[in-house]
């Protein structure tokens, strides 16, 4: 359908581009000879293994199974042999169960039987299997997801990609329109619906114009705006539906889905292929090359650096997943995962680190807020251990953690850290 | 690699300080300054130095101080330069140019005494800025809080000026004393009759008026203003709330006579204020609704006590209005996005 204008979310930041490999073409990462593939893939759970340590595997051969609602299956993603399970430091501060593999170099599949005309049911259980997840970066189980709690009438498909840097959805957006769509049929068939929006921002014109021919397809041009990908920006941006707080998108009527998911969803149904691999953007000052890259899970970070000419000597920052919202790493020690959307490497004069100076109480957080919170606030009072007035004063429940706040910070303060702090103190009351 | 960074996202930020958005506003205040020197000589420049120095050795006496200098001389005082942050520049800056550079004794001139703006500097930052938290912790303007203690303690010097301008000015009147006796030409405006004998031009231009030294021109503050605007240091629509709501409410109490609305806008401290003071980031309300009722409050107020009182009072109203902030901030809390709809469900 001939593309429309999307609305506009009020406050937001304006954040360059900087998509370096926006131009370059999806390639296929060379596969090591040894994979880490993790188990903790999902939001939730790790999942568990059930393979031992000498077994032979096959790639798309389920090695994992989900451990708990939010978790998701784990296959392997080439085949060999099971040389080690164990637990390891994953990078970013926590630790992770590895199962390692070693690439036999055959690439001997074990996949799904593929699915021709099936029920919602079918579909849904076939998201299960496949171990798909979210891909925009939180990792949901797309199973749950497609099984909403209240009725949905709109699949809204999240083509923004407004995260600097990042092309990987872009580029799939471009060379992959067909399986997109493909894919996004498939979900509205297990919703049962088949109402289609793609929402696309304006900087992408090749991709809006690839999907303009697909009938059933609403194209919608956002504007360029961070964090237009965020579920519930899109949703209002889209469909002009506001998610009402501490809701979920199907309290609007609507499912989410990112691009990727969609393509991963389309492989899962047609090719029977479990999400054993993703495409992932690896850019940054620090990499000569920037590319986007076709990486199987579990493949070292520090090769896929390699394939795109190694990484200079000024890197700062290892940063997995976006510059706004990704988690930076101790160096290239961990593997690639489904929610590994982008491996940036910045010099230290993209990554500011100057030094945190006294609030300015100059509201400037507060005016950029998508989710009309006040950041100042919740810092002052998570300053003091008041995490109670934090969420009064500073609603940082409500907070989707974009990072807009601490973006625009002129003092730099560390406004995120201090809303995932009040966050956690907060959740393990609820707990209790 | 051995210095590689861990920190929470986001991991880029935009390419903005509070030192580089301080200096922004010294530039915007800057035509002001160059305004009082031709209009005032170069005199203006003396009192904005001691102004200046005087708060910066302040801040920076204070904070050495309170650092316990006397252990570490040379990491407090390398700290303190690092972390200056030139807010106690803008707060010495703008209280020099809230103050008349001259006074007058039985009709004779004389410059104003540099202990005065010396005295509202020191005031300003140690008592109004510091003992708060310094630097986004004070809850009262600096500048506004030095200018009401000097206009308090020498009520005759800060109101006795009259002209001492450059460029001759356009109304020469023989009782130029009588007409200009206030500190603006507020006094004048509220005569009863023969008010509005200065022109909205003069008013403007800063011609034939006398007053504080970068209140008067008009046009520079404009230029300062038109700059923080496109810098997108203060939204541009705050200042203009303020005076617009002070224009109207003037002319309402002039008895809906159109006449007043520009020179009640153009005259005394209202634009200088409306711009540079009811602004100051942590004075001012942090969301949008309690920003409207702060600065309509301040131009109801404004125009309110001018008539009542007859003096210059946009200080005074700053001040009063920012002892309200907290509250405004406290009691109106933003509504987050799709807070709407989770009320009508409560109700149903």
């Amino acid at each position: 359908m001939k593309k429309i204008k999307g609305f506009r979310f009020s406050r937001g930041v304006h954040v360059p581009g900087l998509k370096a490999s926006a131009e370059k073409p999806i390639e296929d990462c060379p596969v090591p000879e040894l994979l880490s593939i993790s188990t903790s893939m999902a939001l939730g759970k790790p999942a568990t293994p059930i393979v031992a340590v000498g077994d032979k595997v096959k790639a798309g051969q389920l090695i994992a199974t989900a451990n708990g609602p939010i978790s998701g299956n784990v296959h392997a993603s080439v085949s060999g042999e099971v040389v080690a399970i164990s637990s390891r430091p994953n990078g970013t501060g926590g630790t992770e169960t590895y199962i390692d593999l070693r690439n036999d170099g055959e690439y001997e599949t074990a996949y799904l039987p593929p699915i021709t005309d099936g029920n919602a049911e079918e579909l849904v259980q076939r998201a299960f299997d496949a171990g798909l997840v979210g891909m925009g970066g939180a990792g949901f189980p797309t199973a749950v997801k497609l099984k909403p709690r209240s009725p949905v009438d709109t699949l809204v498909i999240n083509g923004a990609e407004c995260e600097p840097y990042l092309t990987c959805d872009h580029r799939l957006m471009v060379e992959h329109t067909d399986e997109i769509v493909r894919g996004a049929r498939y979900f509205a068939r297990a919703l049962g619906i088949t109402n289609i929006v793609i929402g696309i921002e304006s900087n992408k014109p090749d991709a809006i114009e690839a999907f303009e021919k697909y009938a059933d397809v609403k194209v919608v041009e956002l504007k360029k705006q961070y964090p237009m990908g965020g579920e519930k920006q899109l949703i209002y941006c889209t469909t002009k539906r506001k998610v009402p707080i501490g809701k979920l998108p199907a309290d609007a009527g609507c499912d989410v889905q990112n691009v990727a998911t969609c393509y991963a969803m389309c492989e899962a149904v047609e090719l029977g292929k479990p999400l054993i691999e993703r495409i992932m953007t690896v850019s940054g000052g620090g990499v000569p090359d920037p590319k986007n890259l076709r990486v199987k899970f579990g493949t070292p970070l520090n090769s896929v650096v390699t394939a795109c000419g190694g990484a200079k000597e000024d890197v700062v920052k290892f940063v997995s997943g976006g510059p706004m919202m990704g988690f930076a790493m101790v160096g290239l020690s961990s593997t690639t995962k489904k929610t590994t959307g982008g491996l940036l490497l910045l010099t230290e004069k993209e990554t500011d680190y100057s030094p945190t100076t006294h609030c300015l109480s100059c509201g400037k957080c507060a005016d950029v807020c998508p989710m009309k919170l006040m950041p100042m606030n919740t810092v002052f009072y998570t300053k003091a251990g008041d995490y109670d007035g934090a969420a009064k004063y500073g609603g940082v429940m409500n907070c989707i953690e974009c990072g807009a706040c601490a973006y625009v910070c002129p003092a730099k303060q560390p406004i995120v850290q201090n809303i995932r702090l009040a966050k956690a103190e907060l959740r393990k009351r609820m707990v209790k | 690699m051995s210095n590689v960074i861990i920190s929470a996202s986001p991991h880029v930020r935009a390419k903005t300080s509070t030192r580089r958005i301080m200096i922004d506003v010294c530039i915007a205040l800057l035509p002001c300054l160059v305004a009082a020197v031709i209009f005032f000589g170069a005199y203006s420049l003396a009192i904005a130095s001691a102004s200046i120095v005087c708060a910066v050795l302040t801040e920076l006496v204070y904070s050495a101080i309170y650092r316990k200098v006397w252990k570490d001389f040379k990491g407090v005082m390398g700290r303190l330069f690092r972390e200056f942050d030139f807010t106690s520049v803008v707060s010495g800056l703008i209280l020099a140019l809230i103050i008349p550079t001259t006074y007058a004794v039985k009709g004779e001139l004389f410059y104003l005494p540099l202990y005065l703006p010396a005295i509202g500097s020191v005031f300003s930052i140690a008592l109004a800025k510091m003992v708060f938290g310094g630097t986004g912790r004070n809850f009262a303007n600096p500048a506004a809080s030095g200018r009401i203690v000097l206009f308090i303690s020498f009520t005759a010097m800060l109101t006795s000026c009259v002209g001492n301008c450059v460029i001759e000015p356009i109304i020469k009147s023989a009782d130029v004393s009588e007409i200009l006796s206030g500190a603006t030409p507020l006094t004048a405006l509220y005569l009863p009759e023969g008010g509005l004998t200065l022109s909205p031009l003069d008013l403007l231009l800063g011609t034939g008026v006398d007053g504080s030294m970068g209140e008067t021109c008009k046009i520079a503050i404009l230029i300062g203003y038109a700059y923080l605007a496109v810098r997108r240091v203060i939204k541009w629509y705050y200042p203009l709330i303020y005076i617009g709501t002070a224009g109207v409410f003037a002319v309402m109490l002039a008895g809906f006579n159109f006449a007043y609305f520009l020179p009640s806008i153009l005259s005394g401290g209202l634009l200088f204020g409306a711009v540079f003071m009811a602004t100051d980031y942590s004075t001012s309300p942090k969301s949008t609704l309690a920003n409207v009722i702060y600065y309509v409050c301040l131009g109801l107020l404004n125009s309110g006590l001018r008539v009542a009182t007859g003096i210059e009072v946009t200080s005074f109203c700053i001040l009063l209005m920012n002892c309200l902030v907290p509250l405004l901030d406290t009691y109106l809390p933003r509504r987050p996005f799709g807070y709407v709809r989770a009320k009508k469900e409560v109700k149903s």
